[in-house]
């Protein structure tokens, strides 16, 4: 058992780095690509600038806090994006039967799917979250916790998109609504919670899920409180074992489908 | 020792059906109407270790679903499958390290990277130590001659040497079974000779039985020693290479050059296909006479030149398609 | 000039056929606005607040008008593709036939847009008059003379981006033109009017394409006055004639090229 989780951990890794290997072939775009993508994310600190010269804080966020909000989107979407980007794409690899191919290894599918491409620009995103926390509200334990909830944000992100990519198994239009979805979440993450009020505000913990993912961490983050921690945990575990099963469910039904004209 | 076995497997699928024009779309939509279509229909088989089976058909006949089945990838809607008395159904997982895929219209190889990396990722998904593939990887490089390319980056290969090294990526666990699919699809004539050769090679000196889809015939005719012919999902013929030449290819095609008009002799077992001036064209039945006999009756001094040529098998294989097709309709 | 309206009816019917790929569109934009609205909500302590001389609904408004222009006009055609046919050589096909390049290509622009702006529209006057409110001094006419307004900034905007995929002659990417120009707009046009920026900004952001594309066109049905109407009015002819010259130039200089080194 031990052994077989050793064997994986070793095809993954290897996956992740022939990923990167290969969009480094080309230097230029490689790096290019990442400085594009971290200057992208800076642009949005004007408006703040902005709106913060209106009010002094924005649903009770400072500068600070909007920076480490930002930096968290950042950096949990970026992690996923870098070793999970094919988690992303799910729907067209359901529809057009390329999960063939990872059926036939003996290796766990659904890791063998997510690992097998990468992102460059998430390396941007990444970095700059890193850098963004560092600049603008840094201490040794925030920095902890922040690497903590990066992995944990990155996890919900990619069990999000898993669970809306899975519903391409049933569904062959929803490809566009798991991509808006999944869409929404950085919509939402890039702005404080405070502003969000009623209904919304419990959307945003239930349905889609950036309360758990962003808001409550950073809250964690300016304010520490042990049960809360917990609670990210819980939820982070859960919500990725609910993927998981809804994924394997699926394949079953992929790989009993009659639905699929275009396999043969 | 039955290696693969087979019975009365089927599949079915929904196709979608779509009217024409606009109306045709919005209808689609609304009411969706799904025609079923019998890819696989009801077929048993077995393979023995060490053979080397083609399963051949046109497209669309359920090959590929078939060796899809066979590996795990999709369930059969009826029948039973054990592949080294494992259910790919059940046991996808475990059968997976004793088996080996091809399929010549995907590639499964990481492209930027050189053949050896590439070896090396398959060599871990296999569970194989350092040390294993590197021998497995001096092996099988040996065998394939890939010593020239195998540090070059797979994106730069030409076809055939992609190909060879798809099949060592398959090779790198040491399969008990190799299932290749259309293994020398787009491949130049003398690409697809060393294919072969290698894959024969293969088979001899690793004893991996073999199981391969193909609809080029010339690989068929090289490779196997017993054919399976499927036609619309259901098996038309299961027969050795031997037999099936024996029964038909019992006839054998002669043309001569003749130097000026001569006159021949009809008789018995020969039939002129086409003649033009000094150009005939015969088709002698062996069975009826020899063939010896048949040039006997030639006067060879006017013979300016000969050619005796079997009928090419995919003549052949046309004709028990149509048959089977007759048989039905009547 | 009927090719180019048979170009345009054909991508219109195409894209007709996509309308409920247009719809779940709006999931996005649906988001966007009530983000926005969110957060324009909580900036206005008070109703009665002004804010750089704009009221809450005015604010509101103004924003969602700059998104709806912002996804009406979004295209793959006047960016990537265009690109895409200069850079992969398959322009040189297309320069042999007889019809201006740009022409053809603004053309499907139009047909796209046409079908993706009023959707837009609509979805932005029902939320704005469920969840905002009307706008203070409103009038249908003064709507219908902005409507122009409105045509000529998504127009422009399309003109200024082939420009920017014109580049693609010289250059092997011209990517990143394309989104600092995109940047410029979505963050310093869309999210806030000109009047919130530093007064010293102010004339700079004025100069940008900024003022034809979005502002104008939001500013007008938020805010109407005659003097700025035709003031808008002029600046976008201007932008209009000005952008389109480049844009032949550009594809003249860039076809010329093409055709001395044979593609």
């Amino acid at each position: 058992m031990l052994m077989a989780v050793k064997n994986q951990i070793r095809v993954c890794a290897l996956s992740v780095k022939y990923n990167i290997m290969r969009e480094m072939l080309n230097k230029v775009t490689f790096l290019t690509n990442i400085l594009f993508m971290m200057l992208n994310n800076a642009t949005f600190i004007i408006q703040w600038i902005i709106l913060l010269r209106l009010k002094d804080n924005v649903g009770g966020y400072t500068m600070r806090e909007i920076m480490l909000l930002w930096g968290l989107a950042a950096s949990s979407f970026g992690l996923s994006h870098i070793l999970f980007a094919r988690v992303f794409s799910l729907p067209d690899l359901i529809v057009s039967g390329k999960l063939d191919a990872y059926l036939v290894q003996p290796k766990n599918v659904l890791l063998g799917v997510m690992t097998s491409g990468t992102d460059t620009s998430a390396i941007g995103d990444f970095l700059y979250g890193l850098l963004i926390m560092c600049i603008f509200c840094f201490s040794v334990k925030r920095f902890f916790l922040f690497l903590l909830f990066t992995v944990t944000g990155a996890a919900i992100v990619t069990a999000f998109a898993l669970l809306m990519g899975s519903l391409s198994f049933w569904l062959i239009r929803a490809e566009m609504f798991g991509t808006h979805m999944v869409g929404s979440m950085t919509s939402f993450s890039t702005y404080p919670d405070g502003i969000f009020k009623g209904v919304v505000r419990f959307v945003l913990y239930s349905v889609i899920p950036v309360g758990m993912s962003i808001y409550l961490p950073v809250h964690i983050m300016m304010d520490f409180d042990r049960a809360r921690l917990f609670v990210v945990l819980g939820y982070t575990l859960l919500l990725t074992a609910a993927a998981v099963t809804v994924f394997y469910r699926g394949l079953r039904r992929y790989s009993s489908s009659s639905l699929m004209g275009a396999r043969m | 020792m039955k290696v693969i076995e087979a019975e009365e497997l089927s599949k079915n699928f929904k196709v979608k059906q779509k009217e024409k024009g606009m109306k045709g779309s919005i209808k689609a939509i609304l009411h969706p109407q799904t025609e079923e279509i019998k890819a696989v229909d009801g077929i048993s088989f077995g393979v023995e270790k060490g053979e080397v089976l083609a399963f051949i058909g046109p497209n669309g006949a359920g090959k590929s679903t078939t060796i899809k089945m066979l590996t795990g990838i999709l369930y059969p809607d009826g029948g039973r499958i054990e592949v080294l008395g494992i259910d790919p159904v059940k046991k996808r997982k475990q059968l997976a390290y004793q088996i080996g895929t091809v399929f010549g219209q995907k590639e499964q190889l990481w492209t930027h990277l050189t053949p050896y990396d590439n070896f090396r990722f398959f060599g871990a998904i296999y569970d194989l130590s350092g040390g294993e593939i590197e021998r497995r990887i001096a092996e099988l490089a040996e065998i394939f001659e890939l010593a020239d390319f195998i540090n070059t980056p797979v994106r730069n290969l030409s076809l055939g040497q992609r190909i060879r090294c798809e099949i060592v990526a398959s090779l790198i666990h040491k399969p008990k079974v190799l299932f290749l699919d259309e293994p020398t699809i787009g491949l130049d004539v003398v690409v697809k000779e060393n294919i072969r050769g290698l894959i024969k090679q293969m088979n001899r000196e690793l004893n991996t039985t073999i199981f391969l889809t193909s609809h080029d015939v010339g690989d068929i005719e090289k490779l196997c020693k017993r054919i399976v012919i499927v036609n619309s999902g259901q098996i038309v013929m299961d027969d050795s290479m031997e037999h099936l030449k024996y029964h038909y290819l019992n006839k054998k095609i002669v043309e001569v050059k003749l130097q000026e008009e001569a006159v021949l002799p009809e008789r018995k077992g020969i039939t002129i296909l086409k003649r033009k001036g000094g150009h005939i064209k015969l088709e002698v039945d062996t069975s009826v006479m020899k063939i010896n006999d048949a040039l006997r009756s030639i006067d060879a001094e006017y013979v300016e030149d000969i050619n005796i040529s079997n009928i090419p098998l995919e003549d052949i294989i046309m004709e028990i398609y149509r048959s089977k097709e007759r048989t039905e309709s009547l | 000039m009927r090719k180019y309206a048979v170009i345009y009816r054909s991508v219109l019917m195409e894209n007709l056929q996509y309308a409920a790929n247009i719809a779940m569109g709006f999931i996005s934009f649906l988001i966007i606005i009530f983000v926005f609205i969110s957060l324009w909500d909580y900036m206005y302590a008070s109703p009665d607040d002004l804010i750089a001389g704009y009221t809450k609904e005015q604010m509101i408004w103004y924003v969602m008008i700059t998104e709806m222009i912002w996804f009406g006009a979004r295209s793959a055609t006047i960016t990537r593709q265009a690109a895409a046919d200069i850079r992969g050589g398959n322009i040189a096909y297309l320069v042999n036939k007889p019809y201006r390049y740009p022409l053809y290509v603004l053309a499907k622009y139009t047909g796209e847009w046409n079908i993706q702006l009023p959707m837009y529209a609509m979805a932005t006057a029902v939320i704005g008059l469920t969840m905002v409110g009307r706008i203070p001094n409103f009038h249908v006419t003064t709507l219908l003379l902005a409507v122009p307004c409105v045509l000529a900034g998504v127009t422009i905007h399309g003109v200024l981006k082939l420009c920017i995929s014109m580049f693609s002659f010289w250059i092997e990417d011209s990517n990143p033109f394309q989104w600092l120009y995109d940047k410029l707009i979505l963050v310093v046009g869309t999210i806030f009017p000109i009047e919130i920026f530093p007064a010293a900004l102010q004339p700079v952001i004025k100069l940008t394409p900024i003022y034809t594309v979005c502002y104008g066109p939001a500013k007008l049905i938020v805010d109407f006055s005659m003097e700025k109407y035709l003031e808008i009015l002029l600046v976008q002819m201007v932008y209009l004639g000005a952008g389109c010259g480049i844009l032949f130039l550009l594809y003249e200089k860039g076809g010329r090229k093409l055709y001395v080194n044979g593609g």
